[in-house]
């Protein structure tokens, strides 16, 4: 659907169009989906796709098309999950005392490891679970540039915070990612080293 | 002064927008000598790309989205539709109703097709 396509269809949805709003569901269920997979993990995200798209209809009458339809669905995508984790027992972030940096350790085979263009179960495991030491509206920002390729400005009115708040929180999260990753390699090497 | 664990951290995200390259062209130069003088550094730029690729390529994956997500969101604007021409139909009956009711107590002068 081209982005003047689904403009005029998100608009014909937000005057209770049912079947231009089936077209937007059938178009953005992976946009919905795969980023409540990345700040939820996999329990949570069905039920907050599921949220996102009640809130997405109950709204729709107010979207007036100033902004990209996607940039209006980003935002109740994420400001959804946000609030699904403030409901929840915030989970412990990663200690970083200063003393030890955090590393990765090397592919096997160098950095022309063919398997770095694919991640296993396991990688994607691990980065899930990394995922989940950051804190959340920092991890949010994280998935939005790094796994959704937004630009900052577009991060920005997605959060509805200034550009530099934006950058910021995409700079502490990468950092918080790193050294999560970090202490799941050192766990894990430990673990195995037993 | 700045506590070490400060200090680490804000290098740590230099660092990190470097490998993003995200930085100016004077503050990668910057960077980039530290990376020179410090290989414990030059580690964790390594260790920030690595990551990035693993990020960039997580994000990239097709996701499957459940049949159940997109069958719940159409049925409940389906359900919701019906439910709000059913409300604007019952309220117009009863308007109509209430109108036509008045004008059989002769409480209004006008016909009820809206003549004089």
């Amino acid at each position: 659907m081209s982005s003047a396509s689904e403009q005029a269809t998100a608009i014909r949805a937000s005057r209770g169009d049912v079947e231009a709003f089936r077209l937007l569901v059938e178009e953005h269920s992976g946009l919905v989906y795969r980023v409540a997979l990345r700040i939820l993990g996999v329990e949570d995200a069905q039920d907050a796709s599921q949220e996102v798209w009640i809130r997405v209809w109950r709204n729709i009458k107010n979207f007036r098309g100033d902004s990209a339809f996607s940039t209006w669905l980003y935002r109740i995508t994420v400001n959804t999950c946000l609030s699904v984790r403030r409901k929840e027992a915030r989970r412990g972030e990663r200690e970083f005392s200063g003393e030890k940096l955090p590393f990765l350790p090397e592919p096997r085979g160098g950095d022309a490891d063919p398997e770095a263009s694919a991640l296993s179960a396991e990688k994607r495991e691990e980065i899930q679970d990394a995922l989940g030491h950051v804190r959340a509206e920092h991890r949010a920002a994280l998935v939005l540039r790094h796994m959704e390729g937004l630009s900052y400005a577009e991060i920005a009115r997605v959060l509805e915070v200034p550009d530099g708040t934006a950058k910021g929180w995409v700079s502490r999260g990468r950092a918080a990612m790193l050294i999560a990753l970090a202490e799941e390699n050192r766990r894990e090497a430990g673990g195995s080293a037993e | 002064m700045m506590p070490v664990g400060e200090q680490q951290w804000e290098m740590l995200e230099r660092i990190g927008a470097y490998a993003a390259g995200e930085l100016g062209e004077e503050e990668t130069r910057e960077v980039e000598q530290l990376l020179f003088e410090r290989p414990e550094y030059r580690r964790v730029a390594e260790s920030y790309a690595r990551m990035l690729v693993m990020l960039t390529t997580f994000g990239s994956e097709p996701v499957e989205v459940p049949e159940a997500v997109v069958g719940y969101a159409i049925r409940r604007a389906h359900v919701s539709a019906f439910m709000r021409s059913a409300e604007a139909f019952a309220g117009a009956l009863g308007r109509s109703y209430i109108e036509a009711f008045v004008y059989y107590l002769g409480l209004r002068r006008e016909s009820y097709g809206g003549g004089t």
